[in-house]
């Protein structure tokens, strides 16, 4: 087992004002904490070569997670094994076999080209000259940086800086990787781009890879299991081909019609949005066939544009508890 | 093996500080304007004396141009670690195989030089039109080199502690701007100590503030291999004891950081 989580909590104290000029004052002198329980009592195991992502709405207690198996935040009670090392007392000598990556918390220095920072990697990871070599010049290559390394950082792109950031945690050989949201803030191309690298990394390099994200997309194209989290705990912890199934199977179609029209009509399908332009349907795969619908209405309206969405995370999260 | 990886940062971090020249050569320039200013006060005092506390006015300007050259030259740590440390920025740094101080310390000191270089040439060069060269023998050098290196490091050392706090209270600012203030009186940047009331100046001298700006800079004006000697010794032991409280407070503090962002 590379990553074994049992019975993990972590309380966060928050500060807690009360509203008022009185309360105000009286918070000088005595404070009040909420608890709040970021992480609540969840248990899990990973694999060798595993590819696990974490979902959940902002604030559900994923990069809470992330950051407990890297060492960084102290559990509040729980256990953690992260190839063999408990991460908290041994943070040092697990730095050498994970890498990891935060997509809102760069580690490569700003002002200077990404190369200069790999430099610097390879004498803090004391990475050999040669095998450092090896590794960068296959990593500038897959990601498709070679000019890119050469440039400040400050000049890159987001999409051109996350490759940057991704080569950086993979120097030193990691044999887990842990990206926290890696693809936020980028557009859709670029989001599809990182995703690609990730899968192969997983494929061909053989790495133990955990990510969070809030983007349920992201999840589907790279990971095989899904462990889904909301407000601290685990609601659902499964393959990607089980969640599909179970709760996928409600699809969303937005239209566009060149024509006014009163109200969109298909038969097995609820009408979720009403504009003069722009409708909304959502159909339940099992029961009618979504290229049968998309067909029909094709067929019948005048269409300008259409498109097939999942529905939010918070929506699967909500059926989840209501089942 | 372990300390190449802080030299190695120190060095990207000189680099990375290049981007920042402008900045740094405006931030020199002005403590020449200051300088320049404390020129004028301090002439009007030594309009009817020679020597004041042992000091001549040569002793007393290249004294204040080594207190600010070695005070103001490793900048906001305070405001820089305890951001790092309240913001959850630290993140990126506790994951790497280095110790989370000394990253800090190789980057400070290696800015510290850079701004340490331009003060002290600028407000030489005030200086040496406005009132003549210092009486230094050259070698003397090296020996001042070491005071001023050991300076820079008790002085980032009280720094990188107080930064600590700054999970505790919700700005690190009031506390640079607290530390400021101590060093600039007790730690006698503004005035050598020995013009305060003797007891303030007793006060001043057993404080470890005085081992940053006061004795430093004192012994650059008037050099004797025994002062050099005790000092040395003195600012040793007082890293010694605050790299000591530092390794203990961290090693308390980091378990109480929170890290925000989900």
């Amino acid at each position: 087992m590379v990553i074994s989580i049992k019975n993990l909590t972590k309380t966060f104290k928050i500060k807690h004002k009360k509203e008022g000029l009185k309360a105000s004052f009286f918070s000088l002198f005595k404070s009040h904490y909420k608890q709040l329980h970021a992480v609540n009592n969840i248990s899990f195991n990973i694999k060798k070569g595993e590819i696990v992502g974490f979902i959940g709405p902002n604030g559900a207690g994923k990069s809470t997670t992330i950051k407990m198996m890297a060492g960084i935040l102290f559990p509040t009670s729980g256990k953690i094994s992260i190839l063999n090392h408990n991460p908290q007392k041994e943070r040092k000598k697990l730095s050498y076999k994970i890498g990891t990556v935060f997509g809102q918390k760069p580690q490569l220095w700003y002002h200077l080209p990404a190369i200069d920072t790999y430099n610097l990697f390879r004498r803090i990871f004391e990475i050999p000259e040669k095998e450092f070599k090896e590794r960068l010049n296959r990593y500038i290559k897959l990601f498709e940086v070679e000019e890119i390394v050469h440039q400040p950082v400050r000049k890159l792109s987001l999409g051109q800086r996350m490759r940057c950031e991704m080569i950086a945690s993979l120097l030193h050989n990691p044999q887990v990787l842990f990206l926290d949201e890696p693809t936020i803030g980028m557009d859709i191309i670029v989001k599809k781009k990182i995703r690609e690298l990730i899968r192969k990394l997983n494929k061909e390099e053989k790495i133990t890879i955990v990510l969070t994200s809030h983007d349920m997309e992201d999840v589907e194209q790279i990971c095989k299991r899904l462990i889904i989290i909301s407000k601290g705990k685990i609601v659902h912890d499964g393959s990607m081909k089980d969640i599909r199934e179970k709760y996928l199977s409600k699809k969303r179609i937005v239209v566009i019609l060149q024509d006014k029209v009163k109200e969109i009509s298909l038969p097995g399908a609820e009408l979720m949005y009403r504009g003069t332009y722009k409708h909304a349907l959502e159909i339940n795969t099992k029961e009618t066939s979504l290229k049968e619908s998309v067909k029909s209405i094709v067929s019948k309206y005048n269409v300008e544009d259409i498109s097939v969405l999942d529905p939010p995370i918070e929506e699967i999260i909500e059926e989840i508890y209501q089942r | 093996m372990g300390l190449i990886k802080y030299l190695h940062i120190g060095r990207i971090s000189f680099k990375n500080n290049l981007a920042y020249k402008t900045d740094f050569l405006v931030g020199s320039l002005f403590i020449a304007l200051i300088i320049f200013i404390l020129i004028n006060l301090w002439q009007t005092m030594y309009a009817d004396r020679a020597v004041i506390e042992g000091f001549t006015i040569t002793m007393m300007i290249w004294y204040l141009v080594m207190t600010e050259s070695i005070v103001t030259s490793p900048g906001r740590v305070i405001e820089q670690m305890g951001d790092e440390i309240r913001s959850g920025d630290i993140a990126q740094k506790l994951n790497k195989p280095y110790n989370y101080v000394l990253f800090h310390y190789a980057e400070s000191m290696a800015k510290s030089a850079q701004r340490f270089v331009l003060t002290f040439l600028f407000g030489g060069i005030v200086t040496l039109l406005l009132i003549g060269p210092l009486t230094f023998n050259l070698n003397h050098f090296f020996p001042i080199l070491l005071v001023v290196i050991l300076a820079l490091t008790l002085h980032f050392t009280l720094m990188a502690l107080i930064s600590v706090f700054a999970l505790w209270l919700e700005d690190s600012k009031s506390m640079h701007f607290i530390y400021q203030k101590v060093v600039f009186v007790l730690g006698g940047m503004l005035l050598p100590l020995d013009i305060f009331p003797d007891w303030l100046a007793s006060i001043g001298k057993s404080l470890p503030f005085s081992f940053i700006a006061y004795f430093p800079a004192k012994l650059f004006v008037g050099f004797n291999w025994n002062d050099f000697l005790i000092l040395i010794a003195k600012q040793i032991g007082w890293i010694l004891i605050f790299v000591a409280c530092t390794i203990i407070v961290y090693r308390i503090s980091f378990k109480r950081i929170s890290i925000n962002g989900g």
